[in-house]
């Protein structure tokens, strides 16, 4: 069916800003609840047809991504120093495409742990930094994880782990097909006492809502599905919202102004449509899905000589307590082959170092799983101590490409003040509108916990019998992919930007949600809980807007 | 693989088909390189990664891809990296009498390249070496994907478990008890 379109002088009841993992999941249900939606995206619409296996492109050409020639941003790790723009990166980097970077996420879907919410009041304070609990529990977010693993599509074993929390319902799809990494991976972790269990993924492992299941191409981290086995926005939220009528997705729509009227509500917002031109799409209620670099970004473009410090920035906290999740990753070499290049990234995970042990000595967790490394060409270019970089050595390393994995950490990242998206003074983008800049620098114990994990890891590979392990260095981030924490929730205005329904504490008709609510990083994998707060923060929206309470 | 298992996903094969065009014959003249440089760059990249027994970056046409690349997606960087090339052929010449480092000895290359391959003109040249190998062959390089053969990668856009070795006889997952034992 075509969908239903609006004018921009129309005045819908919600205007969307990201089409992504928040955005898709707002429109759907919004819509579905019987609002008129228009979600504006920056980025193109693609399909199926448009993805490709082209590593070069997607990993070095900014192939779906934000790119830093159009889009550029500066990077610093010290707040005292000038940020200046990576040589051909951005630091922070999402799918700039209808559906976000729920096209190009490896698709990793765990859901966070009830300690993840109240981790401060279990642990205590942790001097220097930001750590706080969240202003909702598990048991509030759990119905909304479900409805995303039965709504989104998530494959997996229920109950496999011990340390799951607990769920009111089992997946609606079994895990997808272990691959030789993730039985070596549980070969070696069993034997240590630990506790593997199939990977929890969005991605069709059968038959499932319409959609394939996977054909194991071995191209998801960081490509768009070509068959739309992937439980990418792009296939899933979209096409519900756009099936009630009530919903216009309008692709190549730049949004970079909130619009305010003098008692202080939004009215809209501006945008840069496909050619360039100014416009101004009406709305009641606006809600930014915008990402945890991108909406902290529009909110401080949005300042004007009421909010001077930028929109819904009373607290002084817009874009800051920025967190990326570290990890570390080890390779291993085995006898025979595994060809890894095959199928979904990940086929098993563990848990058992997923809360942090005051025993360690410092703060964090996470989780290690079996993947392939990345592609050939990634693969090839990692390196780390001692690993031979040209010559005949590296042949040989590069040879023995189908017969290594990976385990790789994902784990914590302290809420650090200092860590941040701001505005850079002086750099803008293509289209004039001031530039990202992040200011990062890795706490202590990110590392420290990294480096933990990566010690698990070996052991694990060589409890599973690998003629050779390797560790990758860990290293201070200086690019992300995770972007988490700018524009946190919380009960206090005074210190948080949003509610614990995802309104500004500032104004009444502008919600935001995405990676930028979290309080905490998790331990990696965050598009799960990004959608499922994004199903809570559309019902209570929907029903606010229903009451005359917006 | 039943009839309406291609049925279900005949569309998706149809577009990898199409992606799968392309794929340049012959090379082509260098865009950016003198024969000169191109013998000399076609040097390093050989001894990045050697020609033995299985072919390396020579026969995985490398030093076409590097070419293409500062013609196009690299232009950017292209003339920072020209001026680089020059200056290392210039020093190398400079200490063996005149000779290139194409003509050089294997071993003195290998001597040669140890002394500067922690420098940005051969980390440049190691990173567009190792695209060159493994890219996609519509980039001028992995020529009839040798690449790939190196390190036994298959693109294929359909694959059906089991997926290596390991994988084979995988007995199902087992559940822990409630104390957490297999």
């Amino acid at each position: 069916m075509t969908a239903r379109t609006f004018k921009p002088s129309e005045t819908v009841d919600f205007v969307v800003i990201g089409s992504g993992a928040a955005g898709g999941v707002m429109a759907r249900e919004l819509s579905g609840a019987g609002h008129s939606v228009v979600v504006l995206e920056q980025g193109p619409r693609l399909g199926p047809a448009d993805f490709e296996h082209d590593e070069l492109k997607y990993f070095f050409l900014s192939g779906i991504t934000n790119d830093p020639v159009a889009h550029p941003q500066t990077f610093r790790s010290d707040p005292s120093k000038r940020a200046m723009p990576l040589p051909g990166a951005n630091a922070l980097v999402y799918a700039r495409i209808v559906g976000g970077s729920s096209n190009h996420f490896t698709a990793n879907f765990w859901r966070f742990h009830a300690i993840d919410f109240r981790e401060r009041s279990t642990l205590g304070g942790i001097a220097g930094t930001g750590f706080a609990d969240w202003p909702i529990t598990y048991q509030e977010l759990e119905p909304y994880y479900t409805k995303v693993e039965w709504d989104v599509g998530v494959s997996g074993l229920a109950g496999a782990s011990p340390f799951d929390p607990v769920r009111s319902k089992p997946y609606p799809m079994p895990p997808l097909p272990v691959k030789s990494s993730g039985v070596l991976f549980e070969r070696g972790a069993r034997k240590l006492g630990l506790h593997p269990q199939p990977a929890p993924m969005a991605i069709n492992s059968q038959l499932y809502n319409g959609r394939p299941g996977c054909i194991h191409c071995g191209f998801c981290m960081g490509y768009g599905c070509e068959v739309r086995a992937k439980s990418s926005s792009l296939y899933t939220m979209i096409p519900d919202a756009e099936a009630t009528g009530r919903c216009e997705v309008r692709a190549e729509s730049y949004v970079f102004r909130i619009a305010m009227n003098d008692k202080g509500r939004a009215t809209g917002v501006l945008y840069f449509d496909r050619d360039k031109r100014e416009q101004m799409q009406k709305a009641r209620v606006v809600v930014v899905c915008a990402n945890g670099g991108e909406t902290p970004r529009l909110l401080l473009n949005s300042s004007s000589e009421r909010f001077p410090q930028g929109l819904a920035n009373s607290s002084g906290y817009v874009g800051k307590y920025l967190m990326f999740n570290q990890g570390g990753g080890v390779h291993a070499t085995f006898e025979h082959e595994l060809n890894e290049y095959k199928s979904v990234q990940v086929s098993r995970i563990l848990h058992d170092f997923y809360d942090s042990d005051p025993k360690r000595g410092f703060y964090g967790g996470g989780g290690i799983d079996a993947r392939i490394g990345p592609q050939p060409a990634l693969w090839a270019l990692a390196s780390g101590p001692g690993v031979p970089q040209w010559g005949d050595e590296y042949k040989a390393r590069l040879e023995s490409f189908s017969r290594s994995m990976m385990s790789t950490g994902h784990t914590t990242s302290l809420a650090v003040e200092s860590n941040s998206v701001s505005i850079d003074p002086e750099l803008k983008d293509a289209w004039g509108i001031p530039a990202i800049r992040t200011t990062y620098k890795d706490h202590p114990d990110d590392l420290s916990i990294a480096r933990f994990l990566q010690d698990r890891s070996v052991e694990i590979l060589d409890a599973a019998g690998a003629k050779k392990i390797w560790k990758e260095d860990v290293t201070e981030s200086s690019f992300a992919v995770h972007l988490l924490g700018t524009c946190r929730m919380g009960n206090d205005p005074k210190t948080s930007v949003v509610d614990k329904y995802h309104r500004t504490h500032d104004v009444k008709n502008l919600f935001l949600c995405d990676g930028s609510s979290f309080v905490t990083s998790g331990r990696g994998q965050p598009t799960m809980t990004i959608e499922a707060l994004a199903f809570r923060a559309a019902e209570h929206i929907s029903r606010f807007a229903k009451r005359n309470e917006i | 693989m039943s009839a309406s298992w291609l049925a279900m996903h005949w569309p998706a094969i149809a577009a990898a088909a199409h992606h799968a065009d392309d794929i340049p014959a012959t090379p082509v003249a260098f865009r950016t390189f003198t024969a000169a440089e191109a013998a000399d760059v076609d040097a390093i990249a050989s001894q990045i990664i050697p020609t033995g027994t299985t072919a390396g970056a020579h026969e995985a046409h490398v030093v076409y891809f590097i070419d293409q690349a500062f013609a196009t997606f690299f232009a950017a960087r292209a003339d920072e990296y020209k001026q680089a090339l020059r200056k290392f052929q210039s020093s190398f010449q400079a200490a063996h009498a005149g000779g290139t480092f194409a003509a050089a000895a294997r071993a003195d290359q290998i001597a040669c390249l140890k002394t500067l391959d922690s420098g940005e003109f051969f980390q440049t040249t190691r990173l567009l070496t190792v695209l060159g190998l493994v890219a996609s062959p519509k980039y001028g390089g992995n020529y009839q994907t040798v690449g790939w053969k190196l390190m036994g990668f298959d693109d294929q856009h359909v694959f059906q478990p089991p997926f290596g070795f390991y994988d084979r006889d995988y007995p199902g997952f087992v559940a822990y008890d409630s104390q957490g034992r297999a």
